[in-house]
């Protein structure tokens, strides 16, 4: 169940990040259209907070479903 | 000492420290090629995989910086430079890459450890068995690792040049050599010698030192960048006032739409995490537990690295050396093409020198003159490094495809252990001058030269490697293919990349290649070249695998055996 969890979690932030979920935050060519959130430029902060969530989807990932499977090491 | 004879003194170390650091740095490596040397024994696999004893630091920084090379440093912050923001999102296909360490590596070093593996092909050729898919599979490794060498060793061109711009030019055996030309030669020279010498031990030993430079490097030239900004109302105050050609997708270049980063962020990363070189350090790594905890590294650490450090700095050099829309007199054709600031150079591959730039601009005024005269020459060193990193491995790694995967299985499979390591070495040499005549034919050449980025190199090469990903994961997942369905897919993955690269257009001259030229153009705006390639490889092979006789149940039971334990 961890791992659908966190295979969704990754795809959705794949798909977001990089991808075409990008458009709903991408600032359009109107004078008025906002380039910033709380002073960062809205495309850094998209990215970054992707990210973030990719990084923690890695970390628990490492820890409670590929730990289990290490080898002993000789 | 008086107040001015400190400063005098202090002013004469800083004119010569980056000497000073470059010969210790060369030092360095010259050392650690000789421990290498020593501690080797003359076997193919010590040469080739260090005795697959590597820790969890070693193999960590050995793959990030084989990974990153000059285009950590120079290719992907001078995209950065060029297109804004739009490029930023390319930093997560590091995170994707880091779960291809995990899920493709772990399951490489088993199979590579049960069954004695050197090189990608041993596995794949051994799996489907047959000589088409060994050879395919070694071609693939060669035709990534040349334009990867070529890349790194104009990096090391860039670096001269930047290092030491009064230097005049050389003139050696009749000719002149330009700091570019002479870094070149140096760079590649160097790097080919402790290569030979000590083989994967010294590879490895140097991109540990490498790969720490790399990484401090990209956050201390992203964190003068920040601070330079400081006086000038902040940095994110500088860069919302950058165009909104630079502020939104796709970019100044319209390039990065975000399907197309999509399909980098996952073919080409994953392409690029089984290239040759890497294919190896996962065979030589000490257990699954060290791949586990170095693709932990690589997915958190890297991508950290660039979003936080180093595309700050190309971001920070937009703003501060705003690149400008001119016509091209290479490019009739095309409306205008973005020049970077003549800060930066006068031509437009000069995008890719944002880096160098920036850092020599900002860092003396934030840590002053003699401890920014010592950042900027670490973090130039830091793009050496990265360059000589990733050239070592993937001279290592071709040495390794050509001699066990060719020279030995079907030219001289009598040769001794000995004889075979030397041809590995000659190898090295051979590819080694290929790429510096490579560099020269480009850097004279007038008008259409379509690798002359890194970045273009870079794409160029993963296309190539990502030809070997349906393969891997078959052999390591599903284990549903043919022989004959990884021959096919192999065979049209390659030639769909050949087709839609430059290189149609570079033998058969731009009329006679319009119509496809055409067609391939449209596609890329879409979808990266690994990604057109790995879907037509993966199709044929599926379907050729489909009506072609299937591999014998108890070989097929051999292998996950091996990959469950």
């Amino acid at each position: 169940m961890l791992a659908k969890i966190l295979t969704a979690v990754f795809l959705i932030a794949t798909f977001m990040g990089p991808g075409p979920g990008i458009y709903l935050v991408n600032p359009s060519a109107e004078a008025d259209s906002p380039v910033t959130i709380l002073g960062i430029p809205i495309l850094y902060a998209w990215v970054a907070f992707w990210f973030f969530v990719q990084a923690v989807v890695v970390l628990i990932a490492s820890k409670k479903l590929w730990e289990p499977h290490d080898e002993p090491e000789a | 000492m008086t107040p001015p004879l400190i400063l005098a003194a202090a002013e004469a170390t800083s004119s010569y420290l980056p000497h000073i650091l470059l010969g210790a740095y060369m030092l360095l490596l010259i050392g650690l090629c000789v421990v290498g040397y020593r501690k080797g024994k003359a076997t193919e696999e010590d040469y080739y995989l260090a005795g697959r004893g590597q820790g969890v630091l070693v193999t960590s920084l050995t793959i990030m910086a084989t990974m990153f090379s000059s285009a950590a440093l120079l290719g992907i912050p001078g995209t950065v430079y060029r297109d804004g923001l739009a490029f930023v999102p390319f930093a997560l296909n590091l995170t994707i890459g880091g779960i291809g360490i995990y899920f493709l590596g772990s399951r490489m070093h088993r199979l590579g450890k049960a069954n004695g593996y050197v090189t990608p092909a041993d596995l794949v050729g051994d799996y489907y068995g047959g000589n088409a898919v060994r050879l395919l599979a070694a071609l693939t490794g060669a035709l990534y690792v040349l334009p990867y060498v070529i890349m790194q060793i104009k990096a090391g061109g860039y670096l001269a040049e930047r290092l030491f711009p009064d230097v005049p030019p050389i003139v050696f055996l009749g000719s002149e050599y330009d700091m570019f030309r002479a870094g070149v030669w140096a760079l590649s020279f160097l790097t080919m010698a402790y290569v030979l010498i000590g083989g994967m031990r010294s590879v490895a030993w140097t991109d540990v030192i490498q790969g720490m430079l790399l990484l401090s490097g990209m956050l201390v030239a992203g964190l003068a960048t920040v601070i330079y900004f400081q006086d000038k109302g902040g940095y994110f105050n500088a860069i919302a006032e950058l165009p909104h050609e630079a502020l939104s997708v796709p970019g100044a270049t319209g390039k990065w739409n975000a399907w197309m980063m999509l399909s980098i962020c996952t073919c080409a990363s994953l392409g690029a995490i089984i290239q040759p070189g890497q294919w190896m350090r996962f065979y030589a790594a000490r257990s699954v537990k060290t791949l586990r905890q170095s693709a932990l590294v690589f997915a958190i650490i890297l991508p950290f690295c660039f979003i936080f450090g180093i595309m700050l700095v190309a971001l920070g050099a937009r703003s501060e050396f705003p690149p400008e829309w001119r016509e091209d007199p290479a490019k009739p054709e095309v409306a205008a093409v973005i020049y970077p600031h003549e800060e930066l150079g006068p031509s437009p591959t000069d995008t890719d020198k944002a880096v160098i730039v920036m850092a020599q601009h900002t860092v003396p005024k934030v840590f002053g003159q003699t401890t920014g005269t010592l950042i900027v020459t670490l973090i130039l060193i830091a793009v050496l490094a990265a360059s000589m990193s990733t050239a070592d491995s993937n001279l290592h790694a071709l040495s390794a495809v050509l001699t066990r995967d060719v020279y030995d299985k079907y030219l001289r499979p009598e040769a001794s252990e000995r004889e075979k390591t030397w041809f590995g070495r000659v190898v090295i040499i051979v590819a080694t001058i290929a790429a510096v005549i490579f560099v020269e034919i480009g850097n004279k050449a007038q008008g259409f030269n379509p690798l002359t980025l890194i970045t273009q190199l870079m794409f160029l090469a993963i296309a190539f490697s990502s030809q070997l990903l349906p393969l891997a994961v078959d052999c390591l997942y599903l284990h549903k293919g043919t022989r004959k369905g990884a021959v096919a897919g192999l065979t049209i993955g390659i030639l769909v990349v050949f087709l839609i690269g430059p290189f149609p257009e570079l033998l058969f001259g731009k009329e006679a290649t319009a119509g496809l030229t055409s067609f391939t153009d449209t596609l890329k705006d879409y979808i990266h070249t690994s990604a057109i390639g790995l879907f037509a490889n993966a199709i044929i092979f599926a379907i050729v695998s489909c009506y072609t006789p299937k591999l014998p149940a108890e070989h097929i039971q051999k292998f996950r055996k091996l990959l469950k334990n």
